[in-house]
């Protein structure tokens, strides 16, 4: 069975700054991975150099096989409407949100793939499912809710597709310490199957014992696996 | 990094000169440690040769002292920015113009003055018109450069307050019987009350909101001033205005009098465009660029009256050409309304630059060659314009003056790129941190710590690790004994040690915290019988630590 | 009797340049694009629609076909060539609007060289007949003219409202940066929206060629008259067109009764502009802050 994301030797940055060095990663089938590091040592960029949103970047990166990376520094975003298409799910820090829809019209902007749409209204039901609060808010405009509610609506957006990859970029960032945790919970709650994922967080707290490996992120490297033993406990 | 050569390093018996029997053993073969310093601290950045980078015009000194004037006598201008110094190769003491600005605009404007010279004979009469027409309009693009660049509010109704003046000046020429130097007058007032009219929704409207506005308003003016029966809606024109230009004379000197006349206008037009772009006015504005005027109106700059004021000036200013335009062609025609008129104006300015005087001049240039001169080519010649204008807007940010620094702000972006794709592995230090760190000694001894780990790298193979196993101490060949030094000055946290229960008990190994107090902890529960055992077992720990780093 | 000549008149034309001010006003909100190209657009789908009752059929579904189809067609042509190359690069609003002038009179001038200056006139889609209702004659192309654009138009809402393509439109009006995200891409968007504006503008072309000709420069009073409606209804908002389309259609029919022709365009721009000064954002200017850029 192919690795949902094979990193090779990817360095990305933004201009003249270089944030991440020759990294290299694998990620199987069915696992969750967490990655911890501090402010400012790259775990967003990985994130955005895997959906190709930084400013250069050089590497291949394998997504289920078909190569997604390479080297390149046209201006960001070009073609992440393509590399999210693959089979990847972003979840971006700081709710990229569109303030005018509805919860509901959110939702079905997530399901971008043609199944997806078919069967958005089931979908809608199981990311309702995981978050409740969302159930009564279905027509209000999302740029009315609060910040947890928001980062659920961004969040179920991502889980709308049948995506191999989920990306999230701290959960728990700028959200209250439970809603943190709520959060957290549908995020290990969802059934992976042969898909992964992927957390970046600072708050290793949350992820303890929760995900499969959790990797330390230091100076756009990844430090070994910071406890790939430990964590089963 | 090239393929590594590997050299015989011979042990060399220290007892020799002692008459000891083995003098020289040969070891296991290693690469030379002088490789890896090489290979790291060479320099990767492809260079090139440098050729002059900005050429400077260098007069050679006046008199016995250096060239010190701030200004020239009795002016308060220090035009061309002279700058005296000595040469640094010669220590000659020379003066150094700084702006040649000045130098360029005067050559162009020689150039056109001297242009009636240089026309080809079978082309006299068109160029002479050409120029004529190019002279007016150079003029009102200057001045709708002036809003446009200065003010920045997109007004596209420049051509309607020109025209407007234009007919409304010839109306009163003719019924009220204004002599010729009245009319640019006239049309200066009627152009500042026209800016005042048009500039009250300015103060209100944003940038796109108004552009569309005055586009719209400049249709307004096309379908008032054909349809009315006082400014002649059956004649295509008005015309019948007082011109300045003697009747008695031959028609040749007529139209070099008008070329010039208009030559004089664009350079009126200029020194206003200096007289605004260049002071306070100016200053000011460029203080506030589009979207950061709340930053500008917070350190007390009241950019909303600065632009107002520089449009009412301006519009005056296209009212006296208007008027001018009267005068010269003694009426105007329709077509100054027309949409073609502001798309074509529209493309001179874009095609220099929008916000620049050279610009609009040089836009003016192309455009009116094009539509003026090559007449014969037909409508092939807008299309043409057309061309031109959309590659302008697709490849180039701000038109032909802005090539230059558009180009070096890419050049600029890939370099940084470049430079940072060729930034090694495991620098070991972000620049980010490295800026944080007060000891930068710490960073240099990473870099080298980082070098020394490939060196040794390099080092480790099956018969190292033999020879280690064979003879855990003693004497060992010298890229052994290189490796084990490097493990030997590990620092203390997480080193490995070899614990023993009691005098016969087993080794185990243990890893020190590092602390004092903090007792050491297992690595891991085999135990070892003999201490070569254990001593070998953490050396495989160490180079498997040292592999994985 | 009067009053209801002036209404119907008001409507007619309201439905007309209402057409093309929600074209302008889709494709600013949703691709920050000030599309001055309509005129363009307009001009080459009547001449579309003319070589098609010309050389193939009079039947009038397929005259019209064709119209929105050249009109959809000229607006894919205009994505191409301005925006798609120029939506990411610096000073993207200016230089957009100058690229579709740009287009406009380079498409201007082949249309002229092509067709030559002279007008033509498209055959009556609508047939000949009239209406009696409580004593108002509505003539067959009036009615016509305004169930037509009214059909095209709640399509157009229908479609913005109810597709995934829709969905993808609004959302890329609000965050172009997050429909990125989720996988919407901006350029083949942009395709879509300016076919379908495109398609706008063709219908409004044939509807307007009832009444007057089809000529390579008669796309610039439509242009102008529908980029004051949508600016006069706010930028970006649909319903805000529409009621400026009817304010403005009832000031250009009241003003031509009451004044004379050539004051229309003085009332409306007075009325325009007075919208503008107590609404600086037009009627109803909702999308304020959500193409800031």
């Amino acid at each position: 069975m192919t690795d949902v994301l094979r990193i090779d030797g990817l360095s990305a940055g933004y201009g003249p700054l270089r944030v991440i060095h020759d990294l290299d990663l694998v990620i199987k089938p069915g696992e969750r991975l967490g990655i911890v590091g501090l402010n400012g040592h790259g775990k967003t960029t990985l994130i955005y150099a895997i959906a190709g949103l930084t400013g250069w970047q050089r590497g291949s990166i394998l997504l289920n096989g078909t190569q997604i990376g390479r080297t390149r520094s046209q201006g960001p975003g070009r073609y992440t409407h393509q590399i999210v298409r693959k089979g990847l799910a972003l979840m971006p820090q700081g709710d990229e949100i569109f303030t005018g829809l509805t919860v509901e019209e959110h939702l079905d902007s997530g399901a971008f793939t043609r199944e997806a749409w078919r069967d958005r209204k089931i979908r809608k039901e199981r990311v309702l499912d995981l978050f409740e609060p969302l159930r009564k808010l279905m027509r209000t405009p999302v740029g009315r809710l609060s910040g947890g509610e928001r980062r659920m609506v961004s969040i179920g957006r991502g889980l709308m597709t049948d995506a191999k990859l989920y990306l999230v970029d701290e959960p728990s960032l700028g959200l209250a310490p439970k809603i943190g945790q709520s959060v957290m919970e549908a995020l290990f709650a969802l059934d992976l199957k042969d898909s992964a994922m992927f957390i970046a967080e600072q708050n290793v707290a949350l992820l303890e014992g929760r995900v499969d490996r959790v990797i330390g992120m230091h100076a756009g490297k990844l430090k070994g696996e910071a406890s790939a033993g430990l964590g089963f406990n | 990094m090239s393929k590594p050569i590997l050299t015989q390093i011979n042990w060399h018996n220290p007892l020799s000169p002692w008459g000891a029997k083995t003098t020289d053993i040969p070891t296991v073969a290693a690469t030379d440690c002088s490789d890896v310093w090489d290979a790291n601290t060479e320099y990767k950045a492809k260079t090139y040769k440098v050729g002059r980078l900005k050429h400077y015009v260098i007069w050679p000194n006046h008199g016995q002292r250096m060239w010190t004037r701030l200004r020239w006598w009795p002016t308060r201008r220090n035009l061309l920015h002279v700058k005296g110094l000595y040469n640094r190769k010669t220590l000659v003491a020379e003066k150094k113009i700084l702006d040649r600005r000045p130098i360029y605009w005067a050559i162009c404007l020689l150039l056109i003055a001297m242009g009636p010279m240089l026309f080809p004979a079978s082309m006299y009469n068109t160029m002479l018109s050409a120029g004529t027409i190019f002279g007016i309009f150079a003029a009102i693009n200057v001045c709708w450069t002036l809003i446009l660049g200065a003010a920045s509010i997109f007004s596209l109704a420049s051509y309607a307050v020109v025209g407007v003046t234009a007919f409304v000046t010839t109306y009163a020429s003719i019924q009220m019987g204004l002599p010729w130097f009245t009319l640019p007058i006239l049309g200066g007032f009627l152009g500042l009350a026209m800016g005042g009219l048009i500039a009250i929704p300015a103060l209100r409207l944003d940038g796109f909101y108004y552009a569309l506005l005055t586009l719209g308003l400049n249709e307004l003016c096309r379908v008032f001033f054909t349809t009315s029966k006082q400014f002649g809606s059956a004649s295509g024109g008005l015309y019948g205005a007082d011109s300045f230009l003697p009747a008695s004379w031959s028609p040749e000197a007529q139209s070099l009098l008008s070329y010039y006349s208009a030559l004089a206008l664009l350079i009126a037009a200029l020194f206003l465009f200096r007289f605004i772009n260049g002071k306070r006015l100016g200053r000011i504005l460029r203080m506030a660029p589009e979207k950061r005027e709340a930053f500008a109106a917070a350190c007390g700059v009241d950019y909303r009256k600065a632009r107002v004021t520089i449009f009412i000036i301006t519009s005056a200013a296209l009212g006296f050409i208007g008027g001018f335009y009267a005068t010269l062609y003694g009426g105007t025609a329709f077509s100054i309304f027309s949409f073609d008129t502001v798309l074509l104006g529209l493309a001179m300015v874009t095609i220099g630059g929008i916000g620049k005087a050279e610009g609009a001049i040089l836009g003016t240039l192309v455009v009116t060659f094009l539509d003026k001169v090559l007449i014969s080519w037909g409508p092939m010649r807008m299309f043409l314009i057309g061309i031109i204008m959309l590659g302008v807007v697709l490849f180039l940010n701000t038109g032909y003056f802005g090539i230059k620094k558009q180009f070096n702000a890419w050049r600029d972006k890939k370099r940084g790129e470049w430079r940072s794709m060729r930034t090694e592995k495991g620098g070991e230090a972000l620049p980010e941190e490295a800026t944080e760190e007060d000891d930068k000694d710490v960073l240099y001894f990473l870099r080298f710590d980082k070098m020394q780990r490939d060196y040794l790298k390099g080092l480790i193979c099956p018969e190292i690790i033999e020879e280690h196993r064979r003879q855990p101490l003693g004497q060992h060949s010298a890229a052994l004994e290189r490796l084990l030094m490097y493990f030997r000055r590990a620092p203390m946290d997480d080193k490995y040690a070899l614990h023993r229960n009691s005098a016969t008990g087993k080794f185990k190994i243990i890893a020190f915290s590092g602390e004092r107090g903090v007792s050491p902890r297992v690595v891991e529960d085999r135990e070892y019988d003999s201490i070569g055992d254990g001593y070998h077992a953490i050396f495989m720990r160490r180079v498997h630590d040292l592999l994985e780093s | 009797m009067e009053l209801s000549f002036i209404l119907t008149n008001a409507i007619v034309v309201a439905a007309i340049y209402g057409l093309i001010a929600v074209a302008v006003s889709i494709t600013w909100s949703s691709l920050g694009l000030i599309n001055l190209g309509y005129g363009f657009v307009f001009s080459f789908a009547g001449y579309c629609a003319w070589l098609m009752a010309q050389n193939v059929s009079e039947w009038p579904p397929l005259v019209a076909g064709a119209g929105i189809l050249g009109g959809a067609l000229a607006g894919v042509m205009i994505c191409l060539v301005v925006f798609i190359p120029l939506h990411d690069k610096p000073n993207f609003t200016t230089r957009g609007m100058i690229g579709t002038l740009a287009i406009s009179l380079i498409g201007s001038q082949a249309l002229l060289m092509q067709f030559g200056p002279r007008a033509k006139a498209l055959p009556e889609i609508f047939g000949f007949w009239q209406v009696d209702i409580g004593g108002v004659i509505l003539t067959s192309d009036k009615i016509g003219i305004v169930v037509c654009s009214i059909l095209m138009l709640g399509f157009v809402v229908m479609w913005m409202r109810g597709s995934r393509r829709g969905l993808e439109i609004r959302a890329m009006m609000m965050n172009p940066h997050a429909a990125s995200i989720v996988g919407i891409g901006i350029r083949s968007t942009g395709v879509y929206v300016m076919a379908m504006t495109g398609a706008m503008a063709g219908l409004a072309s044939v509807l307007l060629s009832q009444t007057y000709y089809v000529a390579p420069f008669s796309g610039l009073t439509p242009l102008i008259k529908g980029v004051s409606i949508a600016l006069c209804g706010g930028l970006g908002s649909v319903q805000g067109a529409v009621i400026a389309a009817v304010i403005l259609g009832l000031t250009e029919a009241v003003t031509s009764r009451y004044l004379g022709g050539q004051y229309v365009l003085i009332t409306q721009f007075l009325v325009i502009i007075l919208i503008l000064i107590v609404r600086p954002r037009g009627i109803s200017g909702l999308l304020d802050k959500a193409r800031e850029q």
